[in-house]
Formats: structure tokens, sequence, C-alpha cells
């Protein structure tokens, strides 16, 4: 019998396994967007290694906000095309609304979220706005 | 004084039309699906980055492998975590160039091939695949599908569930992109 309901258990979680939730997870580095920009130019190997899959915490100015098909939203610090860019998934965005509608282009953004490695830019995922 | 004014224009139209050879995006849509009679698994990257070069006929893509969403978290726990190595291999490439001629200021749909290299898992092999590209002077719109091989690039998937895995998945991709600002 207790089988049987562990079983249930494990199914039940397979199909419904949380997601990673940032907000409640404490940010291993907390950095400006400048220095992390920097740490992957010198060596994108090391940072890659040391940042990927962390959680983080990164402030700077935002240079350009998008906003994706999927309804998420992406806010570049630094610099546009080779800055940090913050995504922030659509079910975030709805809960933190309030907060995200202070953000603008030319502000400070501060988001805490996990490095997911670099392509032109830094990509922060899972990110929510601090 | 004309021959200055006329080199000038010259210079003018030449630098014009340098800058507009290169397209680019980062938000490219790349697709994957899985279709087995078991289970559909789908997943799916907005945030891909694509270049597209008209002068070279070149496309080069990247994308990072944990951009990629599954409708299940666990899904894409094992995605990263045991099919594709994410933490070992956080990035999945194609540099390659479009065979067929384009006039690339005919803004009408074509059908081109494109050959190149996709670097998954750490593994390069040499593709070949179809992309439907309509130019334009202020944006070319693309979109292409290929089927791979999780085998062919070193993917191991354990035998209890490789029937739950499709044979061959079908990636499908597609990109609008804007002239390159640089």
């Amino acid at each position: 019998m207790i089988g049987l309901i562990a079983a249930f258990a494990a199914i039940y979680y397979a199909f419904n396994m949380p997601r990673r939730n940032l907000s409640k997870e404490k940010a291993l580095y907390t950095l400006e967007a400048k220095q992390l920009i920097s740490e992957f130019k010198k060596d994108e190997a090391i940072a890659t290694k040391k940042y990927l899959d962390k959680a983080i915490a990164v402030k700077g100015e935002i240079k350009s906000i998008r906003t994706l098909d999927n309804h998420s939203m992406v806010f570049s610090l630094e610099d546009e095309m080779e800055g940090v860019s913050c995504t922030v998934d659509s079910a975030e965005v709805v809960s933190n609304s309030l907060k995200l509608a202070q953000f603008s282009k030319g502000s400070i953004g501060s988001f805490k979220g996990r490095c997911s490695g670099m392509l032109m830019d830094i990509q922060v995922i899972n990110c929510v706005p601090e | 004084m004309n021959k200055l004014i006329l080199c000038f224009a010259f210079g003018l139209i030449f630098f014009n039309a340098g800058a507009q050879n290169r397209f680019f995006t980062k938000d490219a849509k790349i697709n994957f699906n899985s279709s087995t009679s078991v289970e559909d698994i789908v997943a799916e990257s907005n945030q891909a980055t694509t270049l597209i070069d008209i002068d070279k006929n070149e496309v080069a893509f990247s994308v990072l492998t944990t951009s990629f969403k599954f409708r299940r978290a666990l899904m894409e726990e094992h995605f990263n975590e045991n099919y594709m190595e994410s933490p070992k291999f956080p990035k999945a490439k194609f540099s390659g160039k479009i065979i067929s001629t384009i006039d690339w200021k005919s803004e009408k749909p074509v059908i081109a091939d494109v050959k190149g290299q996709l670097t998954m898992h750490g593994v390069t092999k040499e593709v070949t695949l179809k992309a439907q590209i309509t130019p334009g002077k202020s944006k070319i719109v693309a979109s292409a599908e290929l089927k791979v091989t999780p085998e062919d690039f070193n993917i191991s998937i354990p035998s209890a569930v490789r029937d739950k895995i499709a044979k061959e998945v079908t990636i499908k991709i597609d990109a609008t992109y804007a002239p390159y600002q640089q």
C-alpha cells in the first residue's frame, strides 16, 4: 500500500516538478553588469565555469527592453548587443509587473537570475527584478 | 570641384551599400519536436542569435541549450543534465553557406539550400538543409527545418526511454533579421 502511494507521489512529482524559483534562492554572486562583462571578455571559458548555472544578482544601466513572442521580457544592461541580457519569464513578468513598470531605458535595473552562458551578450535567465 | 562631389557621392553610396550587407537578430526561434506514438516532446528557445551576410552568402546561428523551454520542468532538467550535458556544452552552433543564388533585392520568397557545420554536445557534423528566405531592404525573414539523430551527436538516450524519443528529432528555425548596426 505504501509502495503504491510512493509510486503515485513519484509520478506526480515527475509531472509537476516545480521549476527553479530564483526569487527564493540567495544569489551566490552580487555584482555590477560591467564587472560580469569584463570577466567574460577576459576569458570566456573561465567565466563560464565560474558563473554557469549559478544564481547571480546583477545591476546595470538598462539599454533596451524587449518583449518576446512568448511574453517574456529581456532587459539588456550596459550594452544592447554585448551587455548582460536578463530574461524575465512570462509568469514572473505578471507577478512582478509593478516592479518592472518602474524599469525604463536609461534607468538602473537590478535582477537576480541564473547565468546560462555567453553568445554575443551574457545571458541571465529565470530572472526576477530586485 | 565636380569630380570631388562625384567621388564623395560614390563614397556615400558605397558606404551605404556596405552598411546593409549584414542582418542580425537575437530573438530567433528554434523549436524542436520529437514525436512518437508514446509522447510528443516539444521544446522552444526564443533567444537564438543569428547573422546573415548577404555579400558572402554566409549564415551563422548560436543558441544556449539552457534557453530551451519544455512544458514540464523535469523534462527540461533531463534535457540539460543528462542529454545535452549543458554544463559541459552550453552552446549549440551552426555556421554555413547559402549555396543557392539569391537575389537579395527581390523581396520574393525563395527556397534555398544551406550547407554547413552544426555543433551540438561537443560534436560537429556537416548538415544540409532547405530554408525559405524572403529578402527585403529593411528585414530578411527566414525559416528552415532539419532532422537530426541524437546518436550522431553522441547524445546517449537510455534504452529504457529510447522509445519515448523519436529516432530523428525535427528542428525548426524561424528568424526575422534586421540590418546589423555595429
